[in-house]
This record gives C-alpha cells, structure tokens and sequence, in this order.
C-alpha cells in the first residue's frame, strides 16, 4: 500500500512485513521512507528496548514505523556481508544527542530477529550502574556486588524475546548453592527459570546465560543447536565510566565489581565467533560526562576504547532534507500537526529552524503542536 | 637736580635692582639714600613711591612682562634650540595651548599660564623625534656597521639562535631607575640546540610550562637577582644545566610508563595486542603466520597511522572516519 503524496511528489510509503521484505525494500534508494515494524515483533523483541518516547508514539499511532536510514542501512549491509566464522565484528554507533542511535540500533536488531538470530538485548547499561535500590554482595565472589532486580528483570525480557531458544540450547553444569545446582545438559530455559524464581542468585544466572551463548554461539555443527548471536548494548559507555552506587561503608563503587558488568564486559570482547556487537554509545544516562560529549574517545574513555577496538564506528546524525520532508510528510499523514499553521510552507521552516532537523527535538516539538 | 645727577649711578641701579626678585636689602638701601632726589622728577620711581612704601613693601619697580617668546615662534622654527634639555615646563616658550587641572564650578581646567599642575609633572619636549634623530646622528661616529652578512632573519636566527630581551624605563621622575629593569628574558627554539631524541623529551618535561610547543621555543625569565646583568648569567646558567641534564640518563628514568609518554606509540600499545589477536583468531586453523608478516600487512600498517593520528591529535569526524575505513579493510567488508 502506497500512499502518494501529489504535491510534493515524494514517496511515503508503509510496506507490509514480508520476511523477504528486509533485502528488497533496504536498499540505498529507500532511504526517508517508512517501514513498519510489525506488532507481534515489537512486542516479543522490544518488551523495553525502544526509547520512551517512541513507546507512546506506537501507542498513539497504533503502529510502530522506523524510518530507513543510512546509519540503519549501513549496520545491516555489514551484517549481511559478514563472515561468521571469525571473531565478531563491533560496531559502534556514535554521534549527538537525538541524533537517532538508539533507533538505529533497534532497527538493525529487528533484522537480525528476522533472520533468526538469537539476541542480548540490554536496552540501556546506564540503569545498571546508577540508581539500583538493592545491592548484594555477591554470592560466588566475595569482592562483587550483585543486583537482583535488574537481573530478574533482564532475564523476564530474554525470555520473551528468544523463546524459540530457550529448550534448544543445553548448558554445562553450573552449582548455586549447596542445595541447588544445574546439570549438564539441560535446557537453558531452566537456568532462566531458576535465575527469575531465586533472586539472590539471578546476577550469577545472567553470567551463566552469557558464558553458555559465548561458547555455543556459530556452533560447530549446522542444523540443530547452530544459532547465531547478536549482541547489542545501548548506553555501552556505561561498562567503562564511573557509576553512582556506592558501598556500605559509603565509597564509590567501581564498575569492575558490579557482577553484571563484569559478565558484559566479558561479553564485548572478541574472543568468541559466529555473531556480531552492535552498540551505541548514549550520553544521556551517563554518569558524570560532560554534555557535549559524543565522540567514542570521549565517552568509552581511554580504558573502554582499548576494550572496543578494533571496532567500526558509524556516524548518525541529524535529519537531512529529504528524511526532514518525509517525517513532516509522516506526521501530517498521521494527523499528529493539528495546528493549522503548521501545514504551510512557512510553518514547515519555522520547524526546520527550531529543531535544526535533530530528530528527538522535531518529535518533541510536533507533540505540542 | 644737582641731586639727580650726582647719583645717577644709583637711580640706574635702582631700576635694575626692581626687576630682580630678592635683592631686597640693596633696594632699601638705595632707596633710603636717593629717594628724596629721584622722587620728584621720574615718572618710573613715582610708581614706585606709591607702591612701596614701608620697610616690608615688595619689589620695588614691578616691570611689565613683555610678550612671551611663543608669539614670536614660526612654524618651522628649531624645537631642539628651545628645549635642548630636559627642563620644566614653560608656559611662555611652549606654544601650545595646554590646560590642566580640576575645573572649578563647572568651568574649565585653568590655562597654562601660572599652572603649578604642569609645571610639576616631568615632560619630554626635548625629546622630540627631531632631537633624537639628533642624538642618532652624533651617536653615529661612535657606532660600528651592521655585519653585511647577516641581512636576513634567517641567517641571524641561525647564528644567534638565542635572543636576550630586557626592558628599559625611561623616567623623568624623582628617581630614574624602575625596579622591572633588571628582568631578562632568554627565548630559544630547540630545534637549533644539539639535542637527540631522549634529550629533547627530557628537556620539555624538565622545562614544563617554559616551553611552548607551537613554536618549539624554550622561555627562561630570571627576576631574582637585583641587577640586570646578574639576572642574565644566570639565565645562561639556567640554560646550560638543562642542556647537560637533558643529555644524562638517571637510572630511575628505566621505569617511564606508558602514561609518562609525550605520544602515543602503536608498539606494544594495546590496540596493537588487540589487533593481533583478532588477526590470529581469524586466520584459518594450520596456517602458521609469523607475527612479524601479519603486522607487515599493508592494512594493518594503515589501521597502526589512523591510531596513531587519533591518538596524537585528538579525536575528530575526519580522523574517526579514516579509522572506520582501516578497520574495514582490516577485516575485508
């Protein structure tokens, strides 16, 4: 269904979601159209991997629709052309605030969903470093401190999202406590199961969870058991930086002994093979940047950067004319610009020269209107 | 009459002696003898019987000033001739209408003439730029020439790469001398001095904030001592113990860390052991590559100038850009 815009002449259209649809309607000539995610999807996938404020606007609008961008294009053109049996590549999604990173990543996640991977989804690392309300020290590790809710939360989401997996993959033998133990070769739906039920040990849980896609993931042998991962993490800047937990005796609490950082942390690097690292790095959430910050040197840091690379960066920047046109075109078609004003061509630069084409800021701003 | 003229002497100097200020005594004195004579009959001397009559009256014959000297100055006249020296200011031989001073009641600040306020403040009238051009030209028998070989800035630089500045104060106040006289400044530029790789990052970190890496030149001002040629030899002193130093190497200087290091250097970093290990991953399993061969790849050896240029300047769109190009021929996307 196409939906031609005869004054302008532009193209907006709504494609139907065809699993085929990822390599004939991403091309380079799609970019500034729309694509919509489908419904089941962003539920199973997305349970709060989406920004906010695009949660309320699928609610609004009853569909959720991503537009194609060439950040988008280029992350999932890489995708496509790698090559699986090697280490993973890295990809690092950078640039200013509102710019579109966290869209971008979702976007190129749905299509690894679609082609079947098996995907890590933490929506934003920044939750784990600050305002934690419980924290344990850590059952196996004397050093550590452990986090059962975000964990059990973590775990919740992952279950959802990779329900096919959860009975093909078999794991190791992994003991809690004295009493409790995981034997070889049982599923991992019951490791998540065990992790959600039996809060204190959930943080050891997520640790196992990753340890066993490490090694399984691109497994030796194809058909059954074979899987691909995919890694993402928004807010990646958070592994390295300073967080704002502090201990019981009242200092500050580095990174290195979160037990979920540590296990990500793990997870960044690329010792293992048959997946890909997509991540995005956010100043938003982060603890103790400066604002204007959103180079990768600046928020990884020197320690974070020796960890990413070698990686490849990927600009994402602000609207250009035609992705600005078609946005504007999106809303009114939506009838999201009630103001009468804002249909005019004056209106449309008002806009452009309040918002300076930033995404978020033209999201923000056509909401008041 | 015969009383007139037998002290004509006296009436004379009598006159003379009224223009004179302070030569009191003499006035009364002559005044005391020749008064009855000279009275009667000069018109000068009736002026002055009317004014001074007692024993404490002032000058006797208060002459009229003539005209100053500035209404008979021209254009083009000679200012060296009517300010040689250094003199106070006078406001009949400055031809300038100068006022000065706080204007009472809303007027103006009162003229030149009779202006205490001027006449306390040093001037440079006999400075002008004629008069020193002047003083140049009689300085000139006592000077040598310009060497003809050093006509450019080059050359100078090279064979006097260090430059000595001090400043001098010109006072025409109570005291001449100005204490910032005895500060010098001694700049140099590195490159001119013979100095090897390790003496050269030696002589910066020892230098700290001395040194100025926009224009690699090395700053050293010495105020300490009270006279100015102490403050230079101490300078050169300064100057020499740093060369010396920078060419020694203490034992301690083994334990530099990496944070110590002015620049980023790829061997041994690790993103050189990160980049290695991917590689080694990578390469198909039974295909033994030295280390050497995999960091002689062309493509790693662009990844290693695109960090180091991230590193060195600073992060930056174009530099980041360039990255993402190395890494992907690194990994062939």
């Amino acid at each position: 269904m196409t939906r031609e815009d005869k004054e302008k002449g532009l193209w907006r259209s709504i494609f139907p979601i065809n699993f085929k649809t990822y390599n004939t309607y991403h091309s380079e000539g799609h970019t500034g159209q729309y694509y919509m995610l489908p419904p089941a999807h962003i539920q199973k996938l997305f349970p709060y991997g989406l920004p906010p404020r695009f949660q309320l606007q699928i609610k609004t609008f009853n569909e959720g629709c991503v537009m194609v961008r060439p950040p988008a294009l280029e992350l999932i053109s890489y995708l496509k052309r790698a090559d699986y049996s090697k280490p993973p590549l890295r990809y690092v999604l950078y640039g200013d605030i509102g710019t579109g990173k966290t869209m971008s990543l979702c976007h190129a996640l749905h299509y690894c969903y679609t082609q079947g991977w098996l995907i890590v989804h933490i929506p934003d690392a920044h939750l784990w470093v600050k305002n934690c309300k419980e924290l344990l020290p850590s059952s196996s590790r004397p050093s550590r401190f452990d986090q059962p809710i975000q964990a059990s939360q973590w775990l919740k989401n992952f279950k959802i999202t990779n329900e096919r997996f959860l009975s093909k993959v078999q794991l190791d033998r992994y003991v809690w406590t004295k009493r409790e133990s995981t034997e070889k070769g049982q599923p991992l739906g019951e490791l998540i199961d065990q992790g959600v039920n039996r809060m204190k040990s959930s943080s050891d849980v997520v640790g196992a969870v990753l340890r066993e896609l490490r090694l399984q993931a691109g497994g030796a042998t194809e058909g059954e058991g074979a899987f691909k991962l995919a890694v993402a993490v928004d807010g990646v800047n958070a592994l390295w930086g300073k967080t704002s937990l502090k201990k019981e005796d009242r200092t500050m609490c580095e990174p290195e002994e979160l037990t979920l950082i540590h296990n990500l942390r793990k997870m960044m690097k690329n010792n293992w093979s048959g997946g890909a690292i997509l991540t995005a790095l956010s100043q938003t959430g982060s603890v103790f940047k400066p604002r204007s910050a959103y180079l990768p040197n600046e928020l990884l840091g020197e320690e974070g950067f020796d960890s990413m690379e070698p990686f490849v960066p990927v600009s994402v920047s602000n609207y250009n004319e035609k992705e600005f046109e078609s946005c504007y075109l999106y809303y009114l078609d939506r009838n999201w610009l009630q103001h009468p004003h804002s249909r005019s061509e004056e209106g449309k630069k008002e806009l452009i020269f309040l918002c300076n084409k930033n995404p978020s800021i033209l999201e923000r701003l056509c909401a008041a209107l | 009459m015969a009383a007139y003229i037998s002290h004509p002497a006296l009436s004379s100097l009598c006159k003379i002696n009224c223009n004179i200020n302070g030569i009191y005594s003499l006035i009364s004195f002559s005044r005391r003898i020749s008064i009855s004579s000279v009275l009667s009959t000069s018109a000068v001397t009736t002026e002055s019987e009317a004014a001074g009559r007692g024993v404490r009256g002032q000058r006797r014959s208060k002459r009229q000033a003539g005209e100053p000297r500035t209404e008979r100055m021209t254009v083009d006249q000679d200012w060296t001739a009517v300010y040689p020296t250094a003199a106070s200011f006078k406001p009949s031989t400055v031809p300038l209408p100068v006022r000065m001073g706080y204007p009472v009641k809303r007027g103006v600040p009162p003229a030149k003439k009779g202006n205490l306020e001027l006449i306390k403040i040093p001037n440079f009238l006999h400075l002008t730029p004629v008069a020193i051009k002047k003083h140049c030209e009689a300085l000139k028998q006592f000077c040598t020439e310009w060497p003809s070989a050093l006509d450019s800035d080059e050359k100078c630089m090279k064979h006097f790469p260090i430059q000595v500045q001090s400043k001098e104060f010109v006072s025409a106040g109570l005291s001449l001398q100005n204490p910032d006289a005895r500060i010098v400044t001694l700049k140099v530029k590195l490159s001119s001095l013979n100095l090897d790789d390790h003496a050269r990052k030696k002589m910066i970190k020892l230098g700290e904030e001395r040194y100025c890496k926009d224009t690699d030149t090395l700053t050293i001002t010495t105020d300490s001592c009270p006279l100015r040629q102490q403050n230079y030899d101490y300078a050169m002193y300064l100057l020499t113990v740093l060369y010396h130093e920078s060419w020694k190497t203490e034992a301690w200087e083994q334990e530099k860390t990496r944070a110590d290091m002015e620049e980023y250097e790829w061997e041994d970093s690790p993103s050189q052991k990160n980049v290695l290990d991917t590689l080694l991953r990578m390469r198909p399993l039974g295909a033994k590559d030295e280390v050497e061969e995999l960091l002689g790849q062309p493509a790693v050896q662009e990844y290693r100038d695109t960090m180091l240029r991230l590193k060195n300047e600073g992060e930056t769109e174009e530099n980041l850009h360039k990255y993402k190009e190395a890494v992907k021929k690194l990994f062939n996307i």
